[in-house]
């Protein structure tokens, strides 16, 4: 399903942090429909990629190119107005308000509402669709009118899920969806993202080898700030600098 | 909304429309007070509750609305364009402009700082308006007249009431109405968490300037109400008391639920009303019941009605009503414990007597007059009555607290879920 045309593209981007230099020259391809894992041990700055690329931090050097437009630097309401959207490693909702609320506050975005004053957000049905799709969706139709806070933390991963996906994005940045989850609940993510990202780029943040190896269909190891080899899970899996730097590692621990 | 809700709104909206009829002139005055001060805490609310930035500077939006108004109506002579009904549209349209302004400044940055740029701002205006005396009048400040219009002369305490009213209400009810708008949905989003939003696509810094421009002109209509019940605008009206007041009063009230703003407002001007001729101390049992709210019912009076409303579910009214009523028992004792010490020390320790003492010398020390009665300083009485309506009050209070302790022990025994009385706390909004 997969192009071979890139929707997102870093080339030698760099991040440091006073001396310390995090990400030392990251090139990165997502191709236009496909599903890429970022993996890689910890501290090797996945994060610190996904921060880069949404705009959260902003790069020493280096280009991001995004759909036609460079990225390196911008705002990220300006990234994601562009069609990029991501969830958080740390779960990063509005915490005191309801499920629905939640979903609500980020389907309204691509409606152009932001600033209505003189129309109430009922008055709205395509909103309250979309959101009431994304409840069945993330399957938190039952849990609408919780309090997103008092949420199990599955469901919030969902709900992450979900938040990211109501802008209707390009490309989708997920940043460890499945952490904390049990089986049956990390099944079932799998099969949703899949399904929500019909039609769009996946780049995903994942320690389960499991899901990264039935998930996506490209792999790129991050190690020490570098990129040190990108291809499909067979070529990943039989790489031998990946073996040294990083399933090695797994292996002997 | 329910239909209890509906049922209460119209039998206040009616209380409130009965009111000249039922009241002395000088609490209809207070009335007005209460109404406007109500207002101001809602327009307050606005940016402080929903949208998470706490403002200390909120008494210039107020004051900018006030002497907006009285120069409009010096200038327009309650004819023309603005007549004396529609004056309030000054303050809104100058609070407006001047919440744009100081909020792009303010909303640069968040919590802390965000409150030491809306002080700083309010407190620069304070210090520049003594020297503009063509716009804020200088010591003396500016005087007007509400002039005739519509068929009414607006010369009674009523016709200003009412005239009052219709704004409060109007205005109360435009803020209700935000909230259900998109971005008095996107208002929560700012105190919830602007960083999400940001990644959301929103533009974060427009929104939160919004929010407190609209703050800012709901505050400006409070000002330029007061403007016409006072005839009058001094710069005092931008000092910090009135900032701070607009907080303290907002947080009694309880500032996650709509209307709790109002009820502490109101609640808080009557007290000062009713207080302020009586005792020296006003400002000191202000504090100190600002100080309570704080420690023992954080979120406000609205908070600890859905308290009382939550456990009467969990545990049968039967269950807390013992507790309620020694509750408000060790409530006026304490009260009248600490009324009966702050009074006596506050006159024993008085310049004037002092200076009786002084004239004097040898005579010992004078009684002095309290509630009625003599209270000689020395006499073990006079300090044995505060001190036991204070121990039997605190006895109550540890009474009330075993009572609330086996209830709660109880309904974990019965493997009751209680977490009805938990979850009150942020129910609203």
């Amino acid at each position: 399903m997969s192009t071979m045309q890139p929707i997102l593209t870093l080339s030698g981007v760099h991040k440091a942090f006073g001396e310390t230099q995090i990400i030392r020259g990251v090139d990165l391809e997502l191709r236009a429909g496909e599903r890429h894992a970022l993996i890689g041990p910890n501290g090797a700055g996945k994060s610190t990629v996904f921060h880069l690329i949404s705009g959260h931090y902003m790069p020493n050097s280096g280009r991001i190119h995004f759909d036609g437009h460079d990225i390196q630097g911008a705002s990220p309401q300006h990234i994601n107005r562009l069609g990029l959207a991501r969830s958080f490693q740390i779960t990063n909702i509005f915490p005191k308000l309801s499920v629905y609320e939640n979903l609500r506050l980020a389907v309204m975005r691509r409606h152009g509402v932001q600033h209505t004053l003189w129309r109430f957000i009922n008055s709205y049905p395509r909103v309250r669709e979309e959101t009431e799709h994304l409840l069945e969706q993330v399957r938190l139709a039952a849990r609408r009118d919780a309090i997103a806070g008092e949420l199990s933390y599955s469901e919030q991963r969902s709900m992450e899920i979900a938040m990211a996906l109501a802008s209707d994005p390009k490309v989708i940045l997920l940043d460890e969806p499945m952490a904390g989850m049990s089986h049956e609940e990390t099944d079932y993510a799998v099969e949703l993202i899949k399904n929500v990202t019909q039609g769009r780029s996946l780049l995903i943040v994942e320690h389960d080898m499991d899901v990264v190896f039935s998930l996506c269909d490209r792999i790129s190891v991050l190690v020490y700030g570098q990129v040190i080899a990108t291809g499909t899970p067979d070529e990943i899996r039989n790489n031998q600098k990946v073996k040294e730097a990083y399933l090695g590692e797994e292996v002997a621990a | 909304m329910k239909s209890n809700t509906w049922i209460a709104l119209a039998l206040g909206v009616g209380l409130l429309v009965a009111l000249p009829t039922l009241t002395t002139p000088s609490l209809l005055n207070a009335s007005i007070q209460m109404l406007i001060a109500a207002l101001f805490a809602c327009a307050f609310n606005v940016l402080c509750g929903q949208g998470g930035m706490l403002s200390f500077g909120h008494a210039a939006y107020f004051g900018v609305g006030t002497f907006a108004t009285v120069h409009a109506m010096n200038a327009f002579n309650g004819e023309g364009l603005l007549p004396t009904p529609l004056m309030p549209l000054a303050g809104a349209v100058v609070g407006l402009l001047v919440g744009i302004f100081a909020g792009w400044f303010a909303t640069k940055r968040t919590g802390t700082y965000f409150a030491m740029i809306t002080l700083a701002l309010a407190e620069l205006l304070h210090a520049l308006a003594p020297h503009l005396k063509g716009v804020f009048g200088g010591e003396a400040g500016i005087s007007t007249m509400r002039m005739p219009a519509w068929g009414f002369s607006f010369g009674s305490s009523t016709e200003v009431y009412y005239l009052t009213l219709a704004w409060v209400l109007l205005s109360l009810g435009l803020l209700y109405l935000y909230t259900l708008t998109p971005v008095g949905r996107l208002t929560l989003g700012l105190r919830e968490n602007t960083h999400r939003l940001r990644f959301l696509g929103y533009d974060v810094h427009r929104l939160n300037v919004t929010v407190f421009a609209i703050s800012a002109m709901f505050a400006g209509v409070a000002g330029g109400l007061q403007a016409l019940n006072t005839e009058s605008a001094n710069y005092v009206l931008l000092e910090g008391h009135v900032s701070a007041a607009v907080v303290l009063n907002s947080y009694i009230g309880g500032v996650s639920v709509f209307l709790g703003p109002a009820l502490g407002a109101s609640l808080m001007t009557f007290f000062g009303y009713a207080v302020s001729d009586l005792t020296r101390s006003w400002l000191l049992y202000q504090g100190i019941l600002f100080v309570l709210v704080m420690m023992f019912m954080p979120s406000g009076l609205t908070g600890f009605f859905g308290w009382i409303r939550a456990s009467r579910k969990a545990h049968g009214f039967t269950a807390i009503a013992p507790l309620l009523v020694a509750g408000l028992l060790a409530g006026v004792l304490l009260s009248a414990g600490t009324v009966f010490t702050v009074e006596m020390l506050q006159r024993f320790f008085s310049q004037d007597y002092r200076s009786m003492a002084a004239l004097q010398p040898g005579a010992g020390w004078a009684p002095i007059a309290l509630f009625g009665r003599d209270w000689l300083p020395t006499a073990v009485v006079t300090w044995a009555v505060p001190l036991g309506l204070c121990g039997v009050g605190g006895a109550l209070v540890f009474a009330a607290r075993r009572m609330w302790q086996a209830l709660v022990d109880r309904a974990e025994e019965m493997q009751v879920p209680s977490n009805a009385a938990s979850t009150a706390q942020g129910g609203a909004l």
